[in-house]
């Protein structure tokens, strides 16, 4: 018995090893490195706060890709979020073709980031695009989306609204958690359906969505990356410029891997200031409701 | 009565119809466009299907880059991911089912953290690492995260999968002086199909999605994968978007056909996902 608990612990290992290999040690890595000049070829020199003081002095794009990073994530991630729950709650009971539908809802969340990159660059081509002559055939001329500095961002917003499958699929479970009986108990007592949403789904729901939302804001972050990389490299005027994709220029375009390091750590500590946010405006909505 | 049944029932299928295709309305666009015969000017007004259909963009596309090559390399990553995804992360979440209540909500802390953690925060000190390790621009440095099972989800859906075998089968089997890795291969692993399918038809779509990695990993361009090769295309020919719709449908069709295999587990009342 004793040796089986052993062996159990051995099958974890590779796991955990992993996880320190590729996850602990690159953290402690990059906050080291955060403080030093380095360029891969000769060994890291030690420079102290001064990467945060040149990128505070010199770099002019890095306010501009946090602000954009920001803005990013304050219009996608409530539209997201909320596109999943009407969608989770519109497909959640099981009726014919509801397999099909959910699926086609999936898909686009399926498709690999460099060929979703390309359809939507070519989706909002200002005059061949489908988007656009959709547009024209109901007499609305289109803008140049990723061309014009005010369209540029909300046409990547738009193009990661569809990519919702996986706060649907995690949605769904949590609504099927729900026991049957609640509903019944509140249909029995003559409840509306906006009533049954609003006393038992929402509340039942919450902690899915507080997670969801968490996980959403750095999901959100970080998958600027390849949309900006492939679609406008940042432009127009910076419009597109987002905080992974500075980095990515810095570190390995110009071989910054000192200052790289120190925006990454930038970025984690905006990242944990707006989880933290989300997480007690969110907890303190709840305990408000908790009085009515 | 029944008239409003049918009513409701009939503009919920609408409903649904429209909210269906608008979610994949930018798919059908791309393979409408893939068809198109090369040379033509772009059409004026929007053309749901081409007139004629042409198939060449999709031999052009593997002529003009070594498409073959790509798609080779691709499924050579998967190849070897897959096998390792599957056994670091069935071992771990087989024996996290069977720690003490304590230390299983203490590893499911870990792994919903994990699944926090910003990826783009790590790029940086892993290619310092890889290069040290001399992995940069070989295979491994692609295929490193099936060591931790590809994703921390993966080991959950294994954890939740055998967390409903009963505790009785593995207790007889270990009284019965089975080692843990025999109960994991004779007993845990045969009851788990539905999760094995699952959790390869997933780090299959993983590592043919990916595209960082292989960006900021493979130099050489023999050893480029799809994504990566995808991307060069674009740069080779920028508003040639018949090929590059044809070759973007290329990249797409087996994932979709693979999520065909498992949907079924995907939205099953009794599925995979319905233990979150």
């Amino acid at each position: 018995m004793l040796n089986y608990r052993r062996t159990l612990r051995w099958m974890l290992l590779p796991y955990l090893m992993g996880t320190v290999i590729l996850i602990v040690i690159p953290a402690i890595v990059t906050l080291i490195l955060a403080f030093t000049q380095y360029d891969l070829l000769s060994p890291p020199s030690w420079y102290g706060f001064n990467n945060f003081r040149d990128l505070a002095q010199f770099d002019d794009i890095l306010p501009r890709a946090m602000l954009n990073s920001l803005l990013f994530v304050l219009l996608a991630v409530p539209l997201r979020i909320l596109g999943a729950l009407a969608l989770a709650l519109f497909l959640e009971h099981r009726r014919r073709g509801v397999g099909l539908y959910r699926t086609a809802v999936y898909l686009p969340t399926l498709i690999p980031d460099v060929a979703y990159a390309l359809i939507w660059l070519w989706v909002f081509n200002p005059i061949y695009g489908p988007l656009n002559q959709v547009l024209e055939a109901i007499g609305i001329e289109g803008p140049g989306w990723l061309t014009d500095a005010r369209f540029a961002l909300p046409a990547i917003v738009l193009m990661s609204v569809f990519q919702i499958g996986e706060g649907f699929v995690v949605l769904l479970a949590g609504l099927h958690n729900i026991p049957r009986d609640y509903y019944d108990v509140a249909a029995v007592d003559g409840g509306t359906g906006w009533q049954k949403f609003r006393y038992i789904t929402f509340p039942l729901l919450r902690p899915w969505l507080i997670l969801l939302t968490l996980r959403d804001v750095l999901l959100t972050t970080q998958n600027t990356f390849t949309p900006a990389y492939i679609m406008t490299g940042g432009d127009p005027y910076y419009a597109t410029m987002f905080l992974p994709l500075h980095i990515y220029k810095e570190t390995f375009e110009d071989f910054r891997y000192g200052s790289g390091a120190t925006m990454t750590v930038l970025m984690i500590c905006g990242v944990s200031v707006i989880l933290i946010t989300v997480f007690v405006v969110l907890k303190g909505w709840r305990n408000q409701n908790a009085y009515d | 009565m029944r008239m409003i049944r049918r009513i409701r029932t009939i503009s919920y299928h609408l409903a649904a119809i429209l909210v269906s295709s608008v979610s994949v309305i930018a798919m059908i666009w791309v393979i409408s466009a893939s068809l198109r015969q090369p040379g033509l000017p772009p059409p004026p007004v929007i053309e749901w299907i081409p007139n004629p259909i042409s198939w060449s963009n999709y031999q052009r596309a593997f002529e003009l880059i070594p498409l073959g090559q790509y798609l080779l390399n691709s499924l050579l990553v998967i190849g070897m991911a897959i096998p390792l995804t599957l056994v670091t992360a069935s071992w771990a979440g087989f024996a996290m089912a069977q720690f003490t209540q304590g230390t299983q909500n203490r590893l499911i802390l870990l792994a919903i953290i994990l699944l926090m953690i910003p990826v783009t925060s790590l790029w940086l000190a892993r290619f310092v690492l890889f290069s040290r390790l001399g992995w940069i621009d070989t295979i491994w440095a692609i295929i490193a995260p099936a060591m931790m099972g590809s994703s921390p989800l993966f080991i959950l859906l294994f954890y939740w999968t055998f967390r409903r075998i009963p505790k009785e089968l593995y207790e007889s089997a270990v009284l019965d002086g089975a080692m843990a890795i025999q109960i994991w291969r004779v007993i845990a692993m045969p009851l788990a199909k539905p999760t094995i399918v699952t959790v390869m038809v997933l780090t299959f779509i993983l590592y043919w999605s990916d595209f960082i990695s292989p960006l900021l990993y493979i130099k050489s361009t023999e050893k480029y994968t799809l994504s990566v090769g995808l991307q060069m295309l674009q740069q080779l020919d920028r508003s040639n978007w018949p090929l590059l719709m044809a070759a973007s449908v290329v990249m797409i069709t087996p994932i979709v056909l693979l999520f065909g295999l498992i949907q079924r587990y995907f939205w099953s009342e009794k599925g995979i996902f319905n233990n979150l």
